[in-house]
């Protein structure tokens, strides 16, 4: 029942570990995010170090994304022109926000902001979809038009993202955009992604449903491709630099979260998208509220080992 | 006069051998000894920890004192704290030197009956001992002058892995005719990494510790955790890619496993 990890330095109850891989590649299928903010704090909670916790999530979340984007690509579900464009931004925006982080830390109070931009940006994207969906879902009820396979809003009031050069077709999508307009937000998304130390699914997301104005399953894949490519970024750096890539712990998370990941997108496919993206609010908001709550009650324990948020 | 020199010598003589066979005779009864088996762990990819057999003779009626620990060294934290009077923060840097990694403490008694204050003291008996001889340094003026809280705070935060622990009374004796035997089973934690760890005996008699043995083992990777720990610090780029390259193959093979199966058309 139990396997040692050699980098961790810690004997876990594998059942438990496919157990978290199973239910983190569940979410990952179904809303086309990473799951790194939730996946980091259960390794912690099971016993794993900080660093280890975050740097070997990266590597798991390589697997459950592949195999997410590989059965969303089936369903046709990928626009690899838009992601394409995301993960150039997002690999800047990687860039740079390394480099904020570098004088934040230098400067003292990191820490205090990396959780202060977890919890506000956490609050707003939470509660900004939780209420969305609810209207959009009232909306579809009075109106009878209850068979809601998520549609792309209408793309109207584009104003200033239409004066852009470069406009550009993204067929899968049914949007026309910029292609500015990806690159910035990818950017955007990557630089928070890398100040706050998690793959930006989250961020994403909601960046693509409400900005780009994609249809949500589309947005599902899309998001799934180009966390695959920034996680694939982040385990190699991770595993190089840093020695903290288990990757023991890697493949028992992997196991579950590869099967977590079908399971996940062939649940999609069952629920509307404005369900969809109301369940991802409230997955998001119960975080924010845990986070608030560790920040505001005193911890049992005084001392923390070095490294890690 | 020549009968008087023999006289002298063979008393000489005897009294030589008397005092040899004294000196023999007069040494306890059994001396202190101290075994632990196995003498080495290998950490397995099934480790979970070990069990230790602490076993020995000992003086008849001498209490037992088994410490397990490791070199002293340092160790640092992070220390949380209360920021702008609101949040829990990690707020700066503490470490704390010459403290043990593993301290495990095991005795047939409780410790305030066998020992005062001072020989536990002067035998480094118990975590008030073990907080005499540490020292804490932080560059924080808000810890200034709090070491004694922040000790204890240290060694609650090793108790809760696991790695410092002081049980009373797990020494068991069984009394023989000229000498005791003493039994210790430790429940030896999957917290504690690999290294050499002692294995010391004290004896006590009278408030005091009159004997002491030591004996040592190693805990050490093994197979499959040793080979990937030495590719992972050895060979980090190799372990990188094979990392990636195993998450993206089995993450596109369950994909593919998942379609044939029939659930993934359009």
């Amino acid at each position: 029942m139990y396997m040692y990890l050699p980098i961790a330095l810690s004997s876990v109850n594998y059942l438990l570990i496919i157990g978290l891989g199973l239910a983190v590649g569940l979410l990952s299928g179904l809303f086309g995010v990473g799951g790194g903010f939730l996946m980091t704090p259960l390794l912690m909670m099971a016993g794993i170090p900080p660093t280890i916790a975050a740097a070997t999530d990266a590597n798991q979340i390589v697997a459950a994304s592949a195999s997410g984007t590989y059965a969303h690509w089936k369903l046709g579900n990928v626009d690899f022109k838009m992601g394409l464009f995301l993960l150039i931004g997002g690999f800047l925006g990687g860039a740079v926000g390394v480099q904020i982080i570098k004088i934040l830390r230098a400067s003292g109070g990191a820490d205090f902001l990396i959780k202060m931009t977890y919890v506000v940006m956490l609050g707003v994207v939470g509660t900004f979809m939780f209420f969305e969906s609810l209207h959009a879902m009232r909306k579809n009820k009075n109106s009878g038009t209850a068979k809601a396979r998520s549609v792309a809003p209408a793309e109207k009031k584009k104003g200033f993202f239409a004066m852009l050069p470069l406009q550009t077709y993204f067929e899968k999508s049914g949007v026309t955009h910029s292609a500015l307009v990806p690159l910035f937000l990818g950017t955007f998304v990557g630089i928070l992604a890398a100040i706050m130390g998690v793959g930006g699914g989250f961020l994403m997301v909601p960046v693509m449903i409400y900005m780009l104005r994609m249809p949500m399953h589309v947005v599902v894949g899309t998001s799934l491709f180009q966390i695959m490519f920034t996680c694939v970024e982040v385990t190699f750096l991770q595993a190089y630099s840093n020695h903290t890539v288990d990757f023991l712990l890697a493949l028992l998370l992997l196991i579950g979260s590869v099967f977590g990941a079908q399971i996940g997108t062939r649940l999609s496919k069952k629920l509307h998208g404005e369900q969809l993206k109301i369940l991802l609010a409230i997955i998001v908001l119960a975080v924010t509220v845990k986070i608030v709550l560790e920040l505001v009650m005193e911890p049992s324990m005084l001392l923390a080992v070095q490294g890690g948020h | 006069m020549l009968n008087k020199t023999m006289h002298e010598t063979r008393t000489t003589l005897l009294l030589t051998g008397l005092a040899l066979l004294s000196l023999f005779f007069s040494r306890p009864a059994q001396a202190l000894t101290c075994r632990v088996s196995p003498d080495k762990v290998p950490i397995g990819l099934n480790y979970h920890g070990a069990t230790l057999a602490v076993s020995g003779e000992n003086k008849a009626g001498d209490d037992m004192i088994i410490r397990i620990t490791n070199d002293k060294g340092e160790a640092h934290y992070k220390y949380i704290g209360k920021a702008g009077g609101l949040v829990w923060m990690k707020k700066g840097d503490v470490s704390f030197t010459n403290v043990p990694g593993v301290y495990l403490l095991f005795s047939s008694g409780d410790l305030e009956h066998l020992l005062g204050s001072e020989e536990r003291q002067a035998n480094q008996i118990g975590y008030d001992a073990m907080k005499e001889a540490a020292e804490m340094e932080t560059g924080s003026p808000e810890l200034q002058g709090a070491s004694p809280r922040w000790k204890d705070e240290f060694i609650r935060f090793k108790e809760k892995q696991k790695l410092y622990a002081i049980h009373p009374g797990a020494v068991t004796r069984q009394h023989g005719r000229d000498s005791d035997t003493y039994q210790l089973e430790v429940a030896w934690p999957y917290q504690a990494g690999p290294g050499t760890y002692s294995v010391e005996a004290m004896a006590v008699r009278d408030g005091k510790v009159v004997e002491r043995e030591q004996t040592r083992f190693t805990v050490q990777q093994a197979g499959v955790v040793k080979q990937l720990s030495g590719l992972a610090f050895n060979n980090a780029s190799i372990y990188g890619i094979m990392a990636v390259l195993i998450a993206i193959f089995a993450g596109f093979a369950v994909g593919m496993i998942f379609r044939k199966g029939g659930g993934g058309a359009h």
